[in-house]
């Protein structure tokens, strides 16, 4: 049970990590420095943007002069390293399918980041209709290197641009107003609205764990050479749980001892705890208009950080482009899983085949090839999507599939639930939310996130007091579940703000045969704020003990409920350290103090006034 | 990693090679034989003999009685000694011995649990366990060519209680005993009762098998429980009262009926104290106890003591406790118990420094015992032994430590009026006793990590500041609290825990990581269990005759813990839970004072639990702390 602590700082910095294996594991497709150093030439430049300012570039081109290549190009926040004309990766490009069908693979540090100069912004703003050359933004960045690129490599005319969770965003950032020759975009896991669901908050519930170690690592000083950067401080903390507690308030972060400086990225996030200005002019959705190029986004299903990223990007164009070439991709990934060497299993469930064989072959390098090189055929279909439970790759000509019937599923009294709307009033459960015990996020004793959290059995949260649990009878027939869900409850409080934890859980059948059956294996699980159940930019306070509703959406997800297993749904009050402490009183949470930190009384309502539900897409 | 396991199938290879070769040797010098054993009322035991077929010299003889069996069973199939540290008392020319006990397996008569010493036996009709060694002994020493008139007894568990029994016996030939973890009391301190709250998974473990009838001689063992589900905390919770679980076992059980019929200490349990059988010892004793043994702890320390109390002047009553669960120093690795580590092989030093020489000592006359002093006791936390001339230490020095408002614990007695701490215990939610989700009673419990419950609303937790210095505990820690209810009863579970600081690291690699690689531990913060023990509220008078609370007023409830010897470092700190389950491992408490044994579903009620740390209700804990020699 106890696993590996996982090194996996927020956004793809473990995707550095993957890259290492590579090597060791892809024994038949060399993958070496030395493939690339043979096949590819290295030539590192700075391209000048429209306001003077010159981001640092690495450009790795086919030694093959006979053909002319297209370009695909990542930008990063990360660093292009290695740096130096005679240092090589281990990789190119997205995957190795790619590499070896050579394109002119593009790296770029990003405005203000290693060795760019220019002043670096967190989720860079887009501007629409630009007046000016001082105004700049990630689209325009791109397409001034993207021109400079066309004029200065053997290329055909033709470029792309990928990138996973923070690069992700720069490619999703790359799609308004894009150059013309930019004909194929794969934002893959981008950060899209950090208030909303992605990295920084959820429902506006503050990601602590993430957030704190993010920004640490993020935000630390460059050193001359902007090859490195330092972390900001530097505490151990094996276990976060503990670590977080006895921190306390959040301001407790704002001090000499952690982020010091209050220019810091940390302290803007934590001080911007409404969905203001700040964070309204960091959603990259309403940008995604007039979208020429074709896009194939990527997602993973245990992406603890920008699922919601994935499934709101395709959205945003879908429904802001009502002619597009714009496809999903849906996998049973965590963050960036899809572009490791290999994918069967996750959690301790096996997916019956390796789905980066497919996806990396199939889907990604097909979309490639084709927009950039005319070869292949065009992948028509709108949503290429994992089914969990059943384990198969399922097609769909819409997205969410039409023959998804929403349906309720009521909790009910004594525990249940079921799509019977309660008949009887009276009903509800309660539980004391005290927040100077937090139900944990996982079990166990973490220093870092334990990147498993979103497939974990949750019977340790089952045991809980502060944790209510509702679960279907045995299924008679298996239910698949396939689009958005949706949580409307009714609740009340004895203070005046809460967070409200709804978790969907496939429970498999108790056999004799071992632990394992029984489980109770998270399918999906969210968090929202309910100061924020009228409105992300008006909080409101709740008035203490009178039933309210908190309705809020839980992403997608496409899983299987067999036959036998029961449908279980949890509600709890905090989930810890992931997201913050609510202090349950209605005020600024990044200005509370310890003192303000108080146990409330939750209840849940399940009767025919307040039927408090969850609302499924089953597929008919 | 490679390194690790080719060294690691080296390793296995050489054991086995050493197995045979062992195995042929002791194949080749013993003979075994099958014999029935009269006892004085006609009742004949099956014994199992292996012995040296060296003439040339007198052997001694080392006995185990057991009910678990002396199988396997047939004069050419022969137990695997080979594989055991016990290979050392064949080559040093031992008669081994091992008995069914009356009523089990292939022994003939009728098996009683735990059944009664008899201190004044009157006919060959009044027989007990004492007896039947007395009979067993005196055959051996009569039939067995070549003995040399010496006999010693040892066992583990359920044998360790016979060991007892044995010592009793006071045969004359009779010369050294050492009941290990010995079955002493099962309704204060071992396995199926801890003052008197109900081990029901230990219990039902058990008895749903080895409680089964055996209405005739038999080599073959009953059959277990089919459970329904391996999660163990869900198939007690959903089977409910402990009036639903008898119901699983239908009436076949005697002894499950038998702990349903006494719920309180009544004369029935009182008899069946091994203590009892503590007087006017005659052989030499050596006792030998686990500090983490989940099963019986408390029987090894107590037993020792009583001993100790009942044979004033007694030359040679000794007590060994390591750092072992349930007959771990009869096992090969001493070194560690889950996520803990004792730096050395204890057990290899037990078998070669303690209980080998005392054997050697008694049985043969060989060698030199002077230097096993009264206890040697392992103190966990500094990883090293210690020899003691009194147990508890002359130099121990017993010092409260209060609970304080805010979480504290400390010196010195709460000055303020009116703090609690306070917690509402549901019965519908018990606190887990481990984390994980498992089947069967894990024995490295003993040692966990508690930050699980510490996460808990329903877990009352207080620590010391950072030790400024090491703080040595040696005995047992008396936790004194004062608590009210908002109900009838209440069970009180109170865990003494070391907390490592935070950059806390073993320096080598991970213990399990040639098993499984990604099983490595987060050590720093680990919050080691120490010692922990339930106390059920109602017995906080008596145990005899359970009073109920009265709720809302506040009372003592004050009980001692089974002994420690630990080390709390400097830089650690110590911390205290308390919690009101511990499950399932102890059976849920209705929290209303009924009949826990036959009360139903509908009995069991949340209790808001109070623990008091002001300046009239301090509770405490009472530290037996090692003073400097």
């Amino acid at each position: 049970m106890y696993k590996r602590i996982n090194k996996s700082s927020k956004r793809a910095g473990w995707l550095v990590i993957l890259l290492i294996p590579m090597v060791a594991c892809n024994q038949t497709r060399p993958t070496d420095p030395d493939y690339i150093r043979e096949n590819y030439t290295k030539r590192e430049v700075y391209i000048t943007m429209r306001d003077g300012v010159r981001l640092f570039t690495a450009i790795y081109e086919p030694r093959d002069r006979s053909v002319a290549y297209p370009i695909l190009m990542q930008r990063t926040p990360y660093s292009c390293s290695p740096y130096g004309e005679n240092n090589y990766p281990g990789r190119l490009g997205p995957n190795p399918a790619l590499m070896r069908e050579k394109y002119i693979f593009v790296y770029q540090d990003v405005r203000g980041r290693y060795k760019s100069e220019g002043r670096f912004q967190e989720m860079t703003p887009a501007i629409d209709h630009k007046q000016s050359v001082s105004q700049v933004d990630e689209s325009s960045d791109t397409y001034d290197t993207i021109d400079w690129l066309l004029k200065n490599t053997h290329n055909n005319g033709r470029a792309g641009i990928y990138g996973i969770s923070y690069p992700g965003f720069y490619a999703s950032a790359s799609l308004p107003e894009a150059h013309p020759a930019l004909k194929a975009v794969s934002p893959q896991a981008p950060v899209t609205d950090e208030f909303i669901g992605d990295d920084c908050n959820h429902n506006g519930a503050f990601f602590l764990l993430d957030n704190f170690d993010f920004y640490n690592y993020f935000d630390g000083p460059r050193t001359a050479s902007g090859q490195d950067y330092q972390p900001v401080f530097k505490v151990p903390h094996p276990d976060a749980y503990s670590f977080f507690l006895n921190l306390g308030p959040l301001g407790r972060a704002n001090t000499s001892r952690y982020f010091r400086d209050s220019t810091m990225i940390w302290r803007q996030v934590v001080a911007h705890d409404t969905y203001d200005g700040f964070w309204q002019a960091r959603n990259i959705r309403p940008h995604l208009r007039d979208i020429r190029p074709a896009v194939l986004v990527v997602g993973g299903w245990y992406d603890a950080e920008d699922l919601f990223g994935a499934l709101r990007t395709y959205e945003a164009i879908e429904q802001q482009n009502p002619v597009n070439r714009n496809r999903l991709v849906m996998g049973p990934w965590t963050h960036g899983g899809w572009s490791a060497p290999s994918w069967t299993g996750f959690g301790g469930y096996g997916f019956g085949s390796d789905v980066n064989r497919y996806f990396q072959d199939s889907l990604e390098t097909r979309f490639f090839n084709f927009y950039l090189k005319d070869k292949g055929s065009e992948d028509s279909t709108e949503a290429t999507v994992f089914e969990t439970g059943s384990n198969q790759w399922r097609h769909y000509a819409t997205w969410p599939p039409r023959n998804a019937v929403p349906t309720a599923f009521y909790l009910q009294t004594g525990q249940g639930l079921s799509t019977q709307p309660p008949a009887a009033n009276g009903g509800s459960d309660s539980y004391l939310s005290d927040p100077a015990h937090p139900v944990p996020y996982t079990a166990g004793a973490y220093g870092d996130r334990n990147n498993q959290y979103m497939i974990e059995d949750q019977r340790f949260a089952s045991r809980r007091p502060d944790v209510v649990t509702y679960r279907s009878s045995p299924l008679t027939q298996a239910i698949t579940v396939t689009g958005r869900l949706r949580a409307s409850l009714f609740v009340s409080t004895s203070g005046t703000d809460a967070d409200f934890i709804v978790k969907i859980i496939d429970e498999y059948p108790s056999d004799p045969s071992g632990t394992g059956v029984g489980v109770q294996r998270l399918v999906r699980a969210e968090v929202f704020r309910g100061k924020f159940r009228h409105s992300y930019e008006q909080p409101a306070a709740f008035v203490p003990n009178q039933v309210d509703s908190v309705s809020f959406d839980l992403n997608e997800i496409a899983h299987r409920f067999e036959k036998g297993h029961r449908l279980v749904v949890q509600i709890q009050s905090s989930w810890f350290p992931l997201v913050d402490r609510n202090p349950q009183q209605y005020l600024r949470i990044p200005g509370a103090r310890e003192t303000d930190f108080k146990a409330v009384r939750i209840r849940i309502y399940h009767e025919a006034e307040f039927p408090s539900r969850i609302i499924l897409p089953v597929m008919q | 990693m490679k390194k690790v396991l080719l060294l690691g199938f080296f390793i296995l290879t050489l054991q086995v090679v050493c197995q045979s070769q062992d195995s042929a040797w002791i194949r080749e010098h013993y003979y075994k034989k099958e014999v029935y054993i009269p006892m004085r009322d006609g009742v004949r035991l099956f014994t199992s003999l292996y012995i040296p077929r060296d003439a040339t010299q007198k052997h001694p003889i080392l006995l185990t009685r057991t009910p678990y069996s002396c199988a396997p069973y047939g004069p050419d199939a022969w137990k695997d000694y080979w594989n055991s540290y016990r290979k050392a008392y064949f080559r040093e020319g031992y008669i081994m011995v091992t008995q069914d006990v009356r009523g089990r397996w292939m022994s003939e008569g009728t098996f009683v649990e735990v059944r009664p010493f008899n201190p004044a036996k009157k006919s060959s009709q009044d027989i007990d366990e004492s007896s039947d060694t007395y009979d067993t002994i005196d055959w051996l020493v009569k039939n067995i060519e070549n003995n040399n008139g010496n006999v010693g007894v040892f066992g583990i568990s359920y044998p360790g209680f016979y060991s007892t029994m044995a010592a009793a016996s006071n045969h004359p030939a009779l010369k050294a005993v050492s009941p290990q973890a010995p079955v002493t009391n099962w309704f204060i301190g071992d396995d199926f009762h801890h003052n008197g709250a109900f081990f029901q998974m230990d219990a039902f473990a058990f008895y749903s098998s080895f409680g089964k009838p055996r209405p005739h001689p038999t080599t073959i063992g009953p059959s277990g429980f089919t459970y329904y589900t391996h999660d163990n905390y869900k198939f007690y919770l959903e089977t409910g009262s402990l009036k639903n679980l008898a119901g699983l076992l239908g009436d076949s059980i005697p002894f499950w009926k038998d702990l349903y019929a006494h719920p309180n200490y009544d004369a029935w349990w009182q008899a069946r104290d091994a203590r009892n059988a503590t007087r006017h010892l005659q052989p030499a004793m050596l006792w030998v106890g686990g500090l983490f043994d989940a099963e019986d702890c408390w029987g090894a320390w107590n037993a020792y003591q009583a001993a100790e109390i009942n044979n004033p002047g007694k030359a040679f009553n000794k007590l060994v406790e390591g750092p072992w669960y349930h007959g771990q120093w009869a096992s090969h690795d001493g070194t560690h118990l889950g996520n803990i580590r004792f730096g050395d092989n204890t057990s290899a030093w037990f078998q070669e420094h303690l209980e080998i020489p005392f054997f050697n000592y008694f049985l043969k006359g060989e060698g030199d015992i002077s230097s096993i002093p009264e206890a040697t006791v392992f103190i966990t936390g500094a990883n090293t032994w210690k020899s003691f001339s009194q147990w508890p230490p002359a130099q121990k020095q017993d010092q409260s430590l209060y609970l304080q408002q805010g979480g504290g614990l400390g010196w010195s007695r709460p000055a303020s009026t009116g703090g609690f701490t306070e917690y509402t215990s549901d019965p519908a939610r018990p606190v887990p006793y481990s984390e994980e989700v498992h089947f069967n009673r894990t024995r490295e419990y003993m040692t966990d990590d508690q930050r699980f419950a510490a996460r808990r609303p329903d877990v009352a937790v207080f620590q010391t500041d950072t030790l400024q210095e090491d703080l040595t505990v040696t005995g047992s820690v008396t936790a004194d609290l004062l608590a009210s209810l908002s109900t009838t009863d209440a069970d009180f579970v109170v865990k003494i825990i070391d907390v490592f600081p935070d950059n806390f690291g073993y320096n080598d690699v991970d213990i399990y990581a040639e098993k499984d690689p990604d099983k490595i531990y987060p050590m720093g913060g680990y919050q080691m269990l120490v010692r922990a023990e339930v106390f059920r509220g109602r017995y906080r008078k008596s145990y005899t005759h359970p009073e109920a609370f009265t709720p809302g007023k506040m009372e003592e409830v004050k009980f001692s813990l089974p002994s420690i010897a630990h080390c709390f470092r400097k830089g650690h700190r110590l911390m205290v839970q308390i919690q009101s389950t511990w499950f399932p491992l102890v059976d849920r408490n209705p929290q209303q004072f009924v009949d826990i044994y036959h009360c139903s579903e509908k009995d069991f009620k949340k209790a808001a639990i109070r623990i008091y740390h002001n300046a009239t209700g301090s509770s405490r804990l009472i530290l037996p702390v090692l003073k400097n020699e």
